[in-house]
């Protein structure tokens, strides 16, 4: 293996014996860009007002929803601190990007919270009427009303404009939810691979990228289960959208590699030999040659092509489960793979793969499936794909509807 | 340009005077701008000169350590005292010595533990080809823009007016950013209290008087600690030849720890 | 049923938002450390620095000995040609505070005297030190060191045999009156 610096043996810093920030630093800004994601597709419909996409707004809000309860989670159990962690809140320094976690992680949660609570409070006032607000199941159905168990027709209006200033807000939101995870890697001068103006708006774009293609497997999977029919229009208008987001994504992973190529800067004595080397398989094949390439054309072959619904149907799936799978991987190249370049500069650092400790890999696999977990519960108690709206022939839908005289 | 018939010959004369004006503040500002944040005075900012809230106590000292690499015989006392003073745990330095053996293939750069015992001898084969050797004490460099400060999301490390970066233990969460983010590779966690750990000048030696455990027990005058306010220091005394540098310089990390004698292979 | 008006359910979620804040707030004042500084580079709980004044020292410096063994750092520090002058007793003996406390010794100082260890890793020769550095290689010039490491004196710290550690100057050698020492009858040709 090719080595930096000049040097001929492997020489790292003592302190460098460990990875510091391992699997689940990888998970965390994965979960946070399937919030950004799942947020940005439910825009697409409330904001951008692209209509193919109204039957999903709902279970994009709450998907996001889902994975946002879980977000902290990867945090809470890599601190060395753990009980310490309220101090995000109490006396966050300002210079550092790590330290608005706590206030906008908060605050964009409630805005969620918020934007879901107006979209299904008749279904909520329904709830309560039905169950009177008696038992315990009852007085949660009351709670969620905030005692206000009748819906005032003309609150529609005002509660879509607040829906609409939500997810005006919303984006710039997420962007920071999940940018400042960018910019804690992008702020790293001393790490070769990391400190690039470009990391943060790379982190958010293959963000959207996941959140999106996590979405539509989801989608694919409920539609499948619950006998739901394929909506191909927006099947084909998503993958469209996806396609081209997914190509300013790559191209900037690129483009950063490039730069360094093309200058021989000094990051780029570091770089090369960590990408030829312990990164060759996860980095130049796996997340670049296979997983990028693939459903980049892929999915183009679905945008220009027109291929029948069954089998866009089919490369729509490969395409996402791949780009998936690409984010997934390219979280583990950018936060391991740039903590393998030891500060000597001289060096890399072995990963040693760890599975049953606090931090190990069955323990990131456990805190990223809670939030599909959760997602399931969640469905069996409010509509998803059924519209929440408020309908008070709802309860006579058996009878016939007679028109008024 | 507009000419209104009306102010045509007063804006020709307010006209100039405007520019002369003008043209003066053009200079006078950047000017002034520059003799405030000039080069000159970006090279040396002393504690009491950084930007201060209130009830920040005064500094009486402007710390600073000078590590000569032509004194440096590699005996690793250094480190031994270090761990014993702080109680180190295995593994983890806040202090270690590098070797650098240079020969025409490369350079080759050995720490055995930190040289806690010390460094072997090479072999002969080595020895025959090996143009140039010396041996590098590394630590925490106490930056005057400690990148590791700066990224603390709660507050739990910083830089003390004398010019000691710290870290606060009943305050640390253990999130490993500062450690990320030193480039010189002088944090760690610490594997018994799970809180960030490094180099701290021995803080508590230095307040009693004392020097840090490391320069006590130099052989060779290869470390020292002063002063720098005070002018019969010998740390001082470095300053009046131009033969020093410190590490990793493009990082602007402006450090405190002065290096002499060092060759351009370290990194 | 209540007359409530479209927006009743609005000015509740402000309310209830409204009061989280207001609870967050006096909870952060609150919980807040009380020595903050509250400078934006300078973001720290003040009181840690007395906390940390108060940390036990382990080593104690030179002048810790000089208290109980006085003849021994006159020695030490005394003669001008002491080429060991002014190095620390404590990087050899160990710290004050695991040999002594209270004025009272607790356990023995280290003191190296099965094997050469403590001198050679100073003294023995490699190329990393400076070359104006005293340091002898292995293979000595002089035949006599040679055989004093290759273990005819298994026994105790060779080197002492002749360099008495705490003053290593030649006319200090301990030897320096045995006839049998060759260097001795060569000095003093």
């Amino acid at each position: 293996m090719e080595l930096p610096g000049n040097s001929i043996t492997n020489y790292i810093f003592p302190n460098n014996y460990e990875i510091w920030w391992s699997i689940l630093i990888v998970i965390y800004p994965y979960i946070t860009g399937l919030i950004a994601g799942a947020f940005i597709v439910s825009t697409l419909s409330h904001l951008f007002r692209i209509k193919e996409f109204d039957n999903i707004a709902n279970f994009s809000l709450v998907t996001a929803f889902c994975f946002g309860c879980f977000a902290g989670v990867p945090l809470l159990f890599h601190l060395g601190q753990p009980q310490r962690a309220l101090e995000i809140f109490i006396t966050p320094h300002w210079t550092s990007p790590m330290s608005i976690f706590g206030y906008v992680y908060f605050t964009y949660m409630i805005l969620l919270a918020v934007e879901i609570w107006l979209i299904y409070r008749p279904f909520f006032i329904r709830r309560a009427n039905e169950t009177e607000g008696s038992g315990l199941v009852g007085y949660v159905w009351y709670a969620m009303t905030l005692g206000v168990t009748t819906y005032h027709p003309d609150s529609l209006r005002a509660d879509k404009k607040i829906s609409a200033i939500l997810t005006g807000l919303g984006i710039p939101w997420a962007f920071a939810l999940h940018g400042y995870v960018g910019f804690i890697f992008g702020s790293v001068k001393a790490i070769a691979m990391w400190g690039t103006p470009l990391q943060p708006v790379v982190f958010i774009l293959s963000a959207i990228v996941s959140g999106m293609a996590m979405l539509l497997l989801m989608y694919t999977f409920i539609a499948w289960r619950t006998k739901m029919p394929f909506e191909y229009p927006m099947i084909r208008k998503f993958m469209l959208i996806l396609w081209g987001v997914f190509l300013i994504d790559i191209s900037l992973e690129i483009l950063e590699l490039a730069f360094h190529k093309y200058e021989l800067d000094r990051q780029w004595e570091n770089l090369e030999p960590l990408m030829y080397g312990p990164l060759w398989e996860t980095l130049i094949v796996g997340q670049f040659l296979i997983l990028s390439l693939i459903p980049f054309l892929v999915l183009g072959f679905i945008s220009l092509f027109h291929p029948k619904d069954k089998m866009t149907l089919f490369l729509a799936n490969l395409a996402c489960l791949m780009i998936v799978l690409q984010v997934l991987l390219m979280r583990y190249n950018v936060v391991i793979g740039g903590q393998l370049i030891s500060k000597s500069e001289r060096g890399f650092v072995e990963f040693h793969w760890d599975f049953f400790s606090r931090e190990g890999v069955f323990m990131a696999a456990a805190i990223f499936i809670a939030p599909f977990v959760l997602y399931y519960v969640i469905s069996r108690v409010i509509p998803i794909f059924d519209s929440p709206a408020y309908e008070p022939e709802d309860d006579e839908a058996t009878e016939p509807h007679t028109p008024a005289p | 340009m507009n000419k209104h018939p009306m102010t045509d010959g007063q804006e020709e004369k307010t006209g100039t005077r405007r520019e002369f004006l003008r043209n003066v503040l053009a200079g006078t500002i950047p000017a002034t701008v520059l003799m405030v944040y000039g080069p000159g005075v970006l090279a040396h900012r002393e504690p009491s000169e950084l930007p201060r809230g209130e009830g920040i106590p005064k500094a009486e000292h402007y710390w600073i350590y000078v590590i000569n690499i032509n004194n440096c015989i590699g005996c690793g006392n250094c480190v031994r005292a270090c761990k014993a003073e702080n109680e180190v745990p295995d593994k983890t330095f806040r202090t270690w010595v590098e070797r650098y053996i240079i020969s025409g293939e490369g350079v080759h750069v050995e720490s055995p533990r930190g040289a806690l015992e010390g460094f072997r001898e090479i072999n002969a084969g080595v020895r025959q080809r090996a143009v140039k050797s010396y041996t590098v004490p590394k630590m925490c460099n106490h930056c005057h823009h400690p990148p590791c400060v700066k990224v603390c999301p709660v507050g739990a490390t910083f830089k003390s007016p004398e010019g000691f970066v710290l870290v606060d233990w009943e305050y640390c969460i253990g999130c490993a950013f500062c450690v990320q983010a030193c480039p010189y590779g002088a944090r760690f966690i610490n594997p018994k209290e799970h809180k960030a750990d490094k180099c701290t000048w021995c803080y508590h030696r230095v307040k009693a008087g004392k020097l840090p455990a490391c320069v006590t027990v130099c052989p060779n005058k290869a470390r020292l600690f002063g002063d720098r306010w005070d002018a019969e220091a010998e740390v001082t005394k470095v300053f009046l030849e131009d033969n020093w540098l410190v590490l990793k310089p493009h990082l602007t990390t402006d450090p405190t720890c002065y290096y002499v004698g060092l060759g351009r292979e370290v990194i | 049923m209540k007359n409530l008006s479209p927006h009743t359910h609005l000015y509740r979620l402000g309310a209830l938002l409204a009061a989280f804040f207001v609870v967050f707030l006096v909870v952060k004042s609150w919980a807040t450390p009380a020595s903050w500084i509250d400078d934006v580079d300078n973001w720290y709980r003040l009181d840690s620095l007395e906390e940390m004044k108060l940390k036990p020292l382990v080593f104690g410096g030179n002048e810790s000995c000089k208290e109980c063994h006085g003849k021994t750092y006159g020695q030490f520090t005394g003669n001008t040609g002491n080429e060991h002058k002014g190095l620390s007793c404590e990087s050899c003996h160990g710290p004050v505070t695991r040999h002594a406390k209270g004025g009272k010794k607790i356990a023995d100082a280290i003191r190296e005297s099965k094997s050469t260890w403590q001198c050679q890793n100073c003294h023995l020769e490699m190329i990393n030190k400076p070359k104006d550095f005293p340091q002898f290689k292995r293979q000595a010039k002089i035949k006599e060191h040679a055989e004093f490491l290759a273990g005819l004196f298994p026994e105790g710290t060779v080197c002492l045999k002749c360099h008495a550690a705490h003053d290593p100057t030649p006319d200090k050698c301990v030897k320096k009156e045995d006839p049998e020492c060759s260097s001795v009858a060569k000095a003093k040709k």
